[in-house]
């Protein structure tokens, strides 16, 4: 007769749930790859923040000590981040500037729209980004290891690193999606009753336009429908190939008809990470012709 | 201790590549567990909120736009004409006002209020105007107003 934990160990539901668990570790934290999708998504955060709060940050906007600390801190963070020197530190420095700028000019000095949900997500990915390998490419990081590897005569280093930091970031954004659904699964909202609220708001001012009803409900169906696939679709290559252009078409909508400031461009930025890092950067070999000259060689 | 606590948190947030060297080799579990702390921390915020009503700055939820929109009102004007008929009633063109100047939106109540007295007034008095009113609520659309009363006679 087994001994008890042989048995369980025996039992098949309990060997499934260790494969997926062992399976979802691998995925999670043991994973390696190409540092260029984390780099070009580095890139992108920075670009990001000077579109959204540049002109608000000029010095001249806000003279006190706190105002030109924040602003200094801020085009500083950015600039390395965007140029990539210590490029690792300078995210989780630009991070910290954007929950600053969240938390305490945000709610504690009620400076909007700086509490919202686009600020936010902006700081949080660029923390997130800091755990990547975002530095190991398309940097000057990377150009000076270059210059030592030159120097020295070995190697330069490999455009690879632990890619933990954009499985966190796939997590951020199915948690977010998932409670956007959430929030939108209620009769207030499948009615159609939100959007035709929204819609009078930004468009038709107090007067229903006729015909608006089942449109309404219909896309109030469709966008929970979307959510709730995006959140438990786009992590799996299987799922994704079906909901990448729905996605991105669905934040191009919001971008074009609410104003969502940098949301929707840091969401489909961020789409980046759920793609395979060694397959992006073969996407990009092949865009610099290198792929292409391997293979007629 | 100290040079062993940085070493930890360094080995976590490490994006180092190869093998890891003996003696190390729990830096991977510190990721996960790393890993598990931050996502726990993406999944409170939504969950205290959305699921157990906590408000907190600190922690955000994802209920995007669910506030826009809401105390917008939905107003229609009809006036009761000499042969006893309700047409519709073209609040603007009653009044002289752009239509994408601020009588577009009727913000709360009491400019509901205040645009039915100013219809009234214009139509003249013994005028027989019915107000058909709902406001925007986080539960769907509130009848304001209705239109079973000559709105003028209030």
């Amino acid at each position: 007769m087994p001994v008890p934990t042989d048995a369980a160990a025996d039992w098949p539901g309990w060997r499934l749930m260790h494969a997926i668990a062992a399976r979802f570790v691998g995925w999670a934290v043991e994973t390696e790859g190409s540092s260029r999708s984390s780099a070009l998504i580095r890139i992108g955060l920075a670009m990001l923040f000077w579109s959204r709060w540049s002109g608000e940050l000029l010095l001249y906007m806000d003279q006190s000590p706190v105002g030109l600390f924040l602003a200094a801190n801020f085009f500083v963070a950015t600039t390395l981040l965007f140029v990539g020197y210590h490029s690792r530190v300078a995210a989780v420095w630009t991070g910290s500037v954007g929950l600053a700028m969240y938390y305490y000019f945000g709610f504690q000095l009620g400076r909007e729209p700086w509490t919202h949900h686009h600020t936010y997500l902006l700081a949080v990915a660029a923390l997130l980004v800091a755990l990547t390998p975002c530095g190991r490419s398309y940097s000057l990081d990377r150009y000076l290891a270059v210059v030592r590897a030159e120097r020295t005569g070995i190697a330069p280093p490999a455009e690879r690193g632990n890619l933990w930091g954009l499985r966190l970031i796939v997590v951020q954004l199915s948690v977010l999606y998932f409670f956007a659904a959430f929030d939108k699964t209620s009769y207030a909202f499948l009615s159609g009753a939100r959007i035709e609220a929204i819609f009078l708001w930004y468009y038709a001012g107090s007067d229903y336009p006729a015909g608006l009803a089942w449109p309404a409900t219909i896309v109030s169906f469709g966008v929970v429908a979307l959510e709730y696939s995006l959140a438990f679709g786009l992590p799996f290559r299987a799922t994704r190939r079906y909901l990448l252009l729905p996605g991105l078409a669905f934040h191009a909508i919001i971008y074009l008809t609410l104003p969502v400031y940098t949301f929707s461009a840091t969401m489909a930025l961020l789409y980046l990470a759920y793609f395979d890092a060694d397959e992006v950067d073969k996407v990009i070999a092949r865009l610099q012709g290198i792929g292409f000259k391997e293979e007629i060689s | 201790m100290i040079a062993t606590g940085v070493r930890r948190v360094a080995d976590v947030v490490s994006i180092g590549s190869g093998a890891e060297p003996a003696g190390r080799v729990s830096a991977g579990r510190l990721r996960l567990f790393a890993f598990i702390a931050i996502a726990g921390f993406m999944i409170a915020g939504p969950v205290a909120e959305q699921v157990f009503g906590v408000q907190s700055a600190w922690l955000r939820s994802w209920t995007m736009f669910s506030a826009i929109g809401m105390g917008v009102i939905d107003a229609s004007f009809e006036i009761r004409q000499p042969d006893g008929a309700l047409v519709p009633l073209d609040r603007f063109e009653m009044l002289g006002a752009p239509r994408n100047g601020r009588l577009k939106w009727i913000q709360n109540r009491e400019e509901l209020a205040s645009v039915t007295r100013r219809l009234c007034a214009a139509a003249g008095q013994g005028a027989d105007i019915r107000v058909r009113a709902r406001q925007a609520t986080r539960s769907g659309w509130q009848i304001i107003h209705t239109d079973a009363e000559n709105a003028c006679a209030d």
